[in-house]
């Protein structure tokens, strides 16, 4: 603790994860950190582990093995909803938004979530959320589908409403499971900008396959393979890297 | 909003038709009178208090998707509380046999709610066989003990009271009733619009998602199950004066499950629902039961088939909304312009 002031801990370090599922070996020993104002990507191929560690870390699964930590705290055995109050946020791969509320209540669920019962039943901070709310509509182009419910929404709309809803629950890390999934290279192009800007209040740790995407926004990249990492290190080094190469830039 | 509201009723919008029944239920029992059926004012109290009980079993089930088959239970135990505390105590003032049976409702909810949500994930299911075993052992443990009346129930239980007037039966009570039920009406109103309501919604259709925005779906169960306990229990005991006794099936199974072909008939979640499947079943039910006791289990099994196979949503429940040709324009848009780009842009494969 008491290096801190020197080097700063990182936002969120996974330590050494083993994640066995009966006799499947998930995770063998993988680890992650992200500094804040960092952007980090995990790749691998297919079965290499990565949704496992993002889930590990979200606690979504438990890990065997490991420790997670969150600005330096440890929230290895904490329930998600704790992990979430302690500055972790996440965005699911499909994006998981409330089809039948409308665009701005999926909005105030984040942004209210940290409000005591007390209050939430008494809706005492629901004019308080507005401003926001309605900065988040205005910076995912979602204004106009403001009272709009969230099923009406285009697919890449509903993705940006979910990454949205995890940046207003002022996260201190940001976890991001394939972002861009299913969208078009312009809704990618516009979602890589909003991820740059969010960098400016919190670390992000992105999963994705698509490494073009990856190669222009992120910091630093994990390899994983099998479980285990194989490398760590800028885009031109991932890619320069031959087992990187050899495991994975040669199947895309 | 009203245009993205289509196809859509819930809870939020039940205010007004709710509002509506309430204006009808004002001018009743004068018009029921110049009809001739003043004997309908009775059954109008009764439908009343059972009127607070399908709410709060519309708001654990319907509106935060709590499964719950024993809901007579904490309507039971205010009615056994009540009915001791005036037969004994001579406690028979409405309002405060009101607080009581809120009281006693809200104690017992917090234990059982306690036991059904923490610790383990459960799910719906769990939560229904548990709150059914539980209303089977209290009616028979109701039954089988001596100091609550056994099998013959509290009999005897002293009217309604309301400070120092005695309400007598037919529009005194009708319109005494009629006032703590508009307050209940009005709270739920609230409490489904609030943004606690919301968050009852999001741990009904997602629970998991819920806890994923950091919401702790344990609690925010616990809290709704209290709440709706002590409703329950503020209707047992309002039961106890108004009928002047308790007996074990008021806390069995028979009683729960009544109250949920209210709601499914009804339309879960909808506030206004429950009370008109209420209104359809007991109060119309009961005559034809009246007519033909033989006939009328079968129209009424009949009537629950229908529902849950051609309105799922209940009478006036949620339609399932179609989805909007813009949205299938635009997601026809999106794929179109994902496989024009190249490099594997939409083809996104599981982890």
């Amino acid at each position: 603790m008491t290096e801190r002031a020197a080097v700063p801990a990182p936002v969120l370090e996974a330590r050494d994860i083993r994640k066995v599922f009966g006799t499947l070996v998930a995770l063998d020993g993988a680890g992650v950190s992200v500094g804040a104002g960092e952007i980090v990507g995990l790749i691998g191929p297919n079965g290499s582990g990565k949704s496992t560690l993002l889930h590990v870390i979200s606690g979504r699964t438990s890990a065997t093995g490991g420790a997670v930590l969150l600005g330096g705290r440890d929230v290895t055995h904490a329930k998600p909803a704790e992990r979430i109050r302690a500055g972790l946020s996440i965005k699911f791969q499909l994006a998981r938004v409330y089809l039948d509320q409308t665009v701005a209540d999926n909005l105030l669920l984040a942004v209210q979530s940290r409000t005591g019962l007390g209050s939430l039943i008494l809706s005492r901070t629901r004019a308080a959320a507005q401003a926001p709310i309605d900065e988040l509509l205005a910076q995912f182009h979602l204004t106009e589908q403001r009272d709009m419910l969230a099923r009406e929404l285009s697919h890449g709309e509903q993705q940006w409403l979910e990454i949205a809803m995890a940046l207003a629950v002022e996260p201190s890390m940001l976890l991001l499971d394939e972002p861009t999934a299913g969208m078009s290279h312009e809704e990618r192009a516009a979602t890589g900008e909003r991820i740059r800007a969010a960098r400016a209040r919190c670390g992000v740790l992105i999963v994705e396959h698509d490494l073009d995407f990856i190669r222009g926004l992120c910091d630093r990249i994990t390899v994983l393979h099998q479980g285990k990492i194989i490398a760590t290190g800028t885009p031109a080094e991932i890619e320069a890297d031959p087992r990187v190469q050899e495991v994975y830039l040669t199947r895309v | 909003m009203r245009l993205s509201l289509r196809g859509q009723f819930d809870a939020r919008s039940g205010g007004r038709p709710v509002a509506l029944l309430i204006g009808i239920l004002v001018v009743a029992p004068p018009v029921l009178a110049v009809l001739g059926l003043e004997y309908y004012t009775i059954v109008l109290c009764q439908a009343l208090i059972l009127g607070i009980l399908a709410t709060s079993a519309d708001i654990a089930w319907g509106s935060t998707g709590i499964f719950t088959l024993g809901q007579a239970v904490f309507f039971g135990i205010g009615g056994y509380v009540v009915g001791e505390l005036a037969k004994n105590l001579g406690v028979t003032d409405v309002v405060l046999a009101s607080i009581i049976g809120l009281a006693a409702g809200a104690l017992a909810g917090a234990l059982v709610g306690l036991f059904l949500f923490v610790g383990s994930r459960v799910g719906e299911l769990y939560v229904g066989l548990v709150t059914l075993a539980l209303a089977f052992g209290m009616e028979r443990l109701a039954t089988g003990w001596d100091l609550i009346g056994s099998y013959n129930g509290i009999p005897g239980v002293p009217g309604p009271t309301l400070g120092p007037i005695v309400l007598e039966y037919g529009w005194p009570q009708f319109y005494v009733l009629l006032a703590i039920f508009t307050l209940v009406m009005l709270g739920a109103y609230r409490l489904n619009r609030s943004q606690f309501g919301l968050v009852m919604r999001a741990v009904r259709d997602d629970g998991e998602r819920a806890e994923f925005l950091g919401y702790r779906r344990t609690t925010v169960q616990i809290t709704v199950f209290t709440i709706t306990s002590a409703l329950a229990g503020m209707a047992g005991g309002l039961y106890a004066l108004e009928q002047g006794f308790v007996s074990p099936s008021l806390l069995g199974t028979t009683l729960s499950t009544q109250v949920l072909l209210w709601v499914v008939l009804g339309g879960r979640g909808t506030l206004v629902g429950p009370l008109l499947g209420l209104g359809l079943v007991w109060v119309v039910g009961g005559r034809i039961a009246e007519i033909t006791p033989q006939l009328w289990p079968i129209i009424l099994g009949a009537l629950l088939l229908g529902t849950i196979l051609f309105l799922p949503g209940g009478l006036i429940g949620r339609r399932v909304v179609k989805r909007s040709p813009r949205v299938a324009v635009a997601a026809a848009a999106t794929s179109g312009a994902g496989s024009g780009s190249g490099a594997g842009s939409s083809e996104a494969s599981h982890d």
